[in-house]
């Protein structure tokens, strides 16, 4: 198994819903100690790291380390947790999974997400999807006073879910939107020390906050470093899954990254998507263009933040996105880091900014 | 006159696609100003400095992106799927001739059996008059841009029709303006900015680049004078240059709304206030972005905003480039 990979399995466990991504934060100093010639952070938990170049020009490789999760909004009489989203969901994923609640430096406590069971429901209940506000997680407590020995109102909870490597080199876990992409920054870090490489541009490799909820940590981000270009890591949402017409399918597993074309919070300026392809091409990286304009990422915020910034988005195509059971193409990880590895190592000459 | 307008509705340029009208827009604009730049966006920055002490930044800001579609999706029949670019209206769109970026001409139509009232933006493909997905791969590729051809006639008196007057007639608007305007104490800054019609995206990153004190847009305002309107749209075609005081994106800064009304009346310009209860303009970002300025709108009314068959008045454009030149000669 590739090294980035057991860092991918690390983060991916790890504990870091939208504005509690210390745990996350945590790991990736521990793995990049030494590697790096500055290290960035700010209140809200950004964490930036430079590797100085040999020109004077800024590249922001970014991917953000929160992920979807919940938080508790109240606590009943008997004990059971009620909660909102945190992040966007399909309720319909929500109901019988196992969770872990808590909160940064905070025993994290099992729980699972109940509702009424189906013997329970009325008629009109029944075959519907259960709305956020009518379920609650069970910590297998029976009054409130037990319950708030672990739990306290404003804690968090992700999925319990497990990193599996399974069927024809696929893995499936939770919070690969977006872990994979800070997996990714660690490794090219990694890999930059290891060949003893002094690259062309200034990078600064960005691990920013709140990208579920708000996008607050890649704008701060983007305004502290003021950079020339920038190239998001993300995960996206593929169309190879049952159901979906051919013109919907947003791209394949297996196939490599995404460029991204245009999406709800950005229009890439086609001499960014013909470059990034053009590296996929020299280098013989599996890359593929995202054909349905759908979702949004970080670098909505970036491209059009200090006086407007050259922008790509790569991601990772991945089944299920936002649910316990993600699912990726173990290829699609090595081509996403030997793709952004290129993009990091160019010369500034050879980009859009010559 | 008329015909420089001609010249830039011409030319394509969709949201994030604009090089060519940006190219044009800073050929035109150059004479005028004293420097000119285009930022890693493609929003065009030109500026003519002002000759007074204590000068300000005035930034004049019109957008020249115009919607459109993009393709995603080529089938093996060769039918080509595309996402919209900017505010559809797909009704209007339904059954037009488009232009794609790299020259091939194609219709845009709805699928078999869509009422009007299930129109929606994947019921609708373009087909390129081909059977096969190899002939249409070799006439437009994915990520490519397109967009309703452009067209201006003459309908009666100073009414034209036509499209992309949304914003290219607010990009004339600020070339006459320049031409027109002689020295000033202050700073003009003539913006052409990108992808206004995606969220406006390049006024954003411009106008932290400029920094202005005070901004104005120039885009285009629906015209209320068209059957079965909404009562409060009150903005009239032929009624002068619309001060806009708000849309749904931005309140516009008091002081500078009255001044610009003073403005009007002092030179006998024919104007009219704009209270839009939607829509979206370049004002707002001027008007947020980095420590934020006193911004407005000058709007010129168009009929049937967002189609093929948009209409303006040349008697409004004229009052709205007599209006600007008036802005940036006065104390604001």
């Amino acid at each position: 198994m590739a090294k980035g990979l057991e860092l991918l399995e690390k983060l991916c466990q790890a504990f870091g819903p939208t504005s509690c991504e210390y745990e996350v934060a945590d790991i990736i100093e521990a793995e990049l100690e030494g590697k790096y010639d500055e290290h960035i952070t700010d209140f809200i938990g950004d964490n930036i790291y430079r590797i100085k170049g040999k020109t004077n020009k800024k590249l922001m490789l970014s991917a953000h380390m929160d992920e979807v999760g919940f938080m508790v909004s109240s606590i009943d009489e008997n004990g059971y947790i009620y909660f909102q989203t945190v992040g966007g969901f399909d309720v319909k994923v929500l109901c019988g999974r196992k969770l872990f609640v808590g909160d940064y430096g905070k025993e994290k406590i099992s729980g699972l997400i109940a509702s009424k069971a189906i013997h329970q429901q009325s008629w009109e209940e029944r075959g519907k999807a259960t709305p956020i506000d009518k379920m609650y997680i069970d910590i297998g407590v029976t009054s409130k006073e037990d319950a708030e020995k672990y739990v306290s109102v404003g804690d968090y909870a992700v999925f319990d879910s497990d990193f599996v490597h399974f069927g024809d080199g696929m893995i499936k876990g939770k919070a690969i939107d977006d872990r994979l992409g800070c997996a990714v920054l660690c490794d090219i870090i990694n890999y930059i020390h290891e060949n003893k490489i002094t690259p062309d541009f200034d990078l600064y490799f960005c691990f920013t906050v709140r990208e579920e909820v708000g996008r607050s940590g890649a704008v701060i981000t983007t305004n502290r470093i003021q950079p020339d270009m920038a190239v998001v890591l993300e995960s996206t949402a593929v169309g190879d899954i049952a159901g979906t017409p051919e013109q919907k399918r947003v791209a394949k597993t297996g196939e490599g990254p995404t460029v991204s074309v245009m999406d709800y919070g950005t229009a890439y300026l086609p001499e960014m998507v013909e470059f990034a392809m053009g590296l996929g091409k020299k280098y013989d990286i599996p890359c593929q263009l995202k054909k349905y304009v759908s979702g949004g990422n970080d670098a909505g915020h970036i491209h059009k933040a200090v006086g407007g910034v050259k922008t790509i988005a790569l991601s990772c195509p991945t089944r299920y996105i936002h649910s316990a059971s993600c699912v990726i193409n173990e290829k699609d990880y090595d081509s996403m880091f030997e793709l952004a590895k290129h993009i990091a190592l160019c010369k500034v000459d050879e980009t859009p900014l010559k | 006159m008329i015909n420089d307008l001609k010249t830039i509705m011409k030319i394509q340029g969709i949201s994030s696609r604009e090089g060519k009208i940006a190219a044009k827009l800073k050929e035109m604009i150059e004479p005028y100003t004293d420097e000119v730049s285009i930022d890693p966006l493609g929003s065009v920055i030109a500026v003519k400095r002002g000759k007074g002490k204590d000068k300000k930044k005035i930034m004049l800001c019109a957008h020249m992106d115009e919607i459109g579609f993009i393709v995603t999706f080529i089938q093996d029949n060769g039918l080509v799927r595309v996402s919209p670019v900017g505010g559809i209206n797909y009704v209007a769109a339904a059954y037009s001739t488009v232009k794609f970026e790299g020259g091939a001409t194609g219709i845009i139509v709805p699928e078999g059996r869509v009422e009007p009232k299930d129109i929606a933006p994947d019921k609708f493909y373009i087909d390129l008059g081909v059977s096969k997905k190899s002939e249409a791969e070799r006439k437009v590729k994915i990520g490519e841009g397109c967009a309703v051809v452009s067209d201006c006639v003459k309908l009666y008196g100073k009414r034209y029709v036509g499209r992309p007057f949304d914003d290219r007639v607010g990009c004339y608007v600020m070339i006459e303006a320049a031409k027109r305007l002689k020295e000033t104490k202050d700073d003009i800054y003539f913006v052409f900015s990108v992808q206004e019609e995606v969220g406006c995206r390049g006024s954003h990153a411009a106008s932290f680049t400029v920094r202005p004190d005070i901004g104005i847009a120039f885009d285009v305002t629906p015209s209320g004078d068209v059957v079965n309107a909404s009562t409060n749209q009150t903005v009239k075609l032929g009624g002068g240059a619309a001060i806009k005081v708000k849309d749904s994106s931005v309140m516009c800064d008091q002081k500078l709304v009255s001044s610009l009304m003073e403005l009007a009346k002092e030179n006998k310009i024919p104007y009219q206030t704009e209270v839009l209860t939607y829509g979206g303009t370049d004002t707002c970002s001027m008007q947020t972005v980095a420590g934020g300025s006193r911004a407005g709108c000058i709007s010129i009314p168009v009929r049937f905003c967002h189609s093929q068959s948009e209409m303006i008045d040349m008697g409004d454009v004229e009052a709205c480039i007599d209006l600007a030149v008036a802005a940036c000669t006065a104390i604001l």
